[in-house]
Order: C-alpha cells, then structure tokens, then sequence
C-alpha cells in the first residue's frame, strides 16, 4: 500500500517534466496535425512507431544518403556526422531539448532532407510521425 | 575572511583568463559572414571564400538543390547575404590572394577547393595519399581533421 501511494506520488511529481518535454514540440506537432488531416481524412493521429520505421528505412534514392541514419545514425540519442565530417546533435528531443522548436529550421531540413533521401517531400504524416518518435526517446 | 580573498583573488583570474581568451579569438578570426557561417557551417566548416575563385561560388551557389549529392537548398532571403559574401571575398577579388589563384586556367570553375592547384600543391606533394582516407578523416574535404582551427580560418601548419 505504502509503495503504490509512493508511486503514485512519483508518478505525480513528474508529471511536470513529461509534459514539459513535449510542450515545447507541440506547436509544430500541431501544425502538421493539421497539415495530416487535410492530406488523408482517414488519418487518426501521429505515430512513435511509425515514425520509428521511417527513419530506419533504406532507399535507394541515393547513393551517397540512402537513409535518414546515414548521416544521424541508426540511435538517435547519439550524435551524428555529415557527409562532410561534421557532428550533428542527437536527434532525440531528452538529448536535445530545442529539437523541433523552430517551425522554419524543421521545414528547411525536412524540405532538404526528404529530397536528399527519397527524392520527393515528405508528407505531413511522415513528418509529424518523425517528430513524434524523436520526442519519445 | 583569508578564505574570502583568495576565492576574490581566483575568481578575477579567471575572469581575466575568459576575457583574454574571448579578446584573443576575436581578433583572430577572419571577416566571415555570420549567415555563411550559420547556413554553410551546419554540414561542413565555412569553406573561406578566398579558397575558390567567384565563378566557383557562382556555380555552387546556383546548384544546391544538388550538392555533391544533397540537396543544400536555402530560401532566397537566406541565400542573399551568403551570395553577397562569396561575391566580394572570392579568391579573384581584392579580398582574395593572386597566389590561391596561380595555375587556374581561365576556361576552368573548380568545384572543389581540393581541386585548386595551390591546394593541391600544398597536400598532395607533402601528405601521404591514404592520410586523407582515415575513416577519422572521412574525406578531404573535412579540413578540421587536421587543421584544428579550420572553422575559424586558421590552416597554417600548426593549426
């Protein structure tokens, strides 16, 4: 009993925090929300998983960046590197809180990268799953 | 109260060790556009724009949907100020060195600065062909491997 109620107490404690981690993304989540619902009336919400599997995957598009992992690797709470050498700071939103933030900097790289990868923008979905999976590492 | 003054005495050190160090790097560094920096600087180091003639830039500039296999596409008011840095730092003009410019045939727009012959002739000719091939170095185009003060336009011997 002693140890529910401390769970509990835990559980409540922290709440705060696990919501302050994705309030700061929900703004843009939103957004794409939107954007998602526009593109398939039948769309019923953003998906960790989904976007999971997005990020994996390999195309064959490109050569030189078959996959979002070719430059962020395949754990995103780790750093990446460019192409080029450079690091890049862990896609996971727990590593780097200011991740998916800013509405023109997400677009910019996703516009970028979507056709660097699969040669075509990403839709909505793709993005809002991307970011969703990204905020719950 | 000895306490008191000693820790005085540190923290005013190192208050004037930060400021010496922030005073020593600010001088140091070259005039480089802040948006090159931020924009260009996110994948690579801000290549200097007196490593490359104009029509050079010219050309990168007017192709970044394909980036030596990227798309680096910038929306025009993002580019404008990038555009406008390379134009007037470019290696052909009064702020670039006639040197970096030696052996550039007039026909040719290198798109690389490791194709420019002052570069070649600097590395190819003193470093060993497989040092640009460490998986730390990745591709020799990644300056800061070696010259650890790249990204502030520092590529003597040392840096």
């Amino acid at each position: 009993m002693k140890n529910r109620l401390f769970v509990a107490i835990a559980f409540v404690a922290l709440m705060p925090i696990i919501a302050y981690a994705a309030a700061a993304q929900k703004p843009i989540i939103d957004g794409y929300l939107a954007a998602a619902k526009a593109e398939n009336s039948a769309f019923s919400g953003f998906s960790a998983e989904r976007g999971k599997a997005f990020f994996l995957a390999k195309h064959d598009t490109s050569a030189d960046t078959p996959s979002c992992t070719t430059c962020h690797t395949a754990d995103p709470t780790k750093a990446g590197q460019t192409r080029a050498g450079k690091d890049v700071a862990p896609m996971a939103v727990s590593k780097t809180p200011d991740r998916f933030t800013d509405a023109e900097k997400v677009e910019k790289w996703f516009t970028r990268n979507c056709q660097s990868v699969l040669g075509r923008a990403c839709t909505a979905q793709e993005k809002g799953d991307f970011i969703t999976f990204m905020a719950s590492l | 109260m000895k306490k008191i003054v000693s820790l005085g005495a540190s923290s005013i050190l190192v208050l004037g060790l930060s400021l010496g160090l922030a005073g020593t790097g600010n001088t140091a560094l070259p005039q480089v556009d802040p948006a090159y920096v931020k924009e260009c600087g996110a994948c690579h180091i801000p290549y200097p724009a007196q490593f490359l003639p104009k029509r050079s830039w010219e050309r990168i500039l007017g192709a970044l949907d394909k980036h030596f296999g990227e798309n680096a596409t910038l929306s025009p008011k993002a580019l404008a100020p990038i555009k406008s840095y390379l134009d007037s730092h470019a290696a052909d003009t009064a702020a670039g060195n006639p040197r970096i410019m030696r052996d550039v045939g007039v026909n040719i727009t290198p798109l690389r600065i490791v194709e420019m012959p002052f570069w070649i002739h600097i590395h190819a000719k003193q470093i060993e062909r497989h040092a640009f091939d460490s998986p730390k170095v990745k591709n020799a185009g990644n300056c800061a491997a070696c010259h650890r003060g790249a990204a502030k336009g520092q590529f003597g011997d040392d840096d």
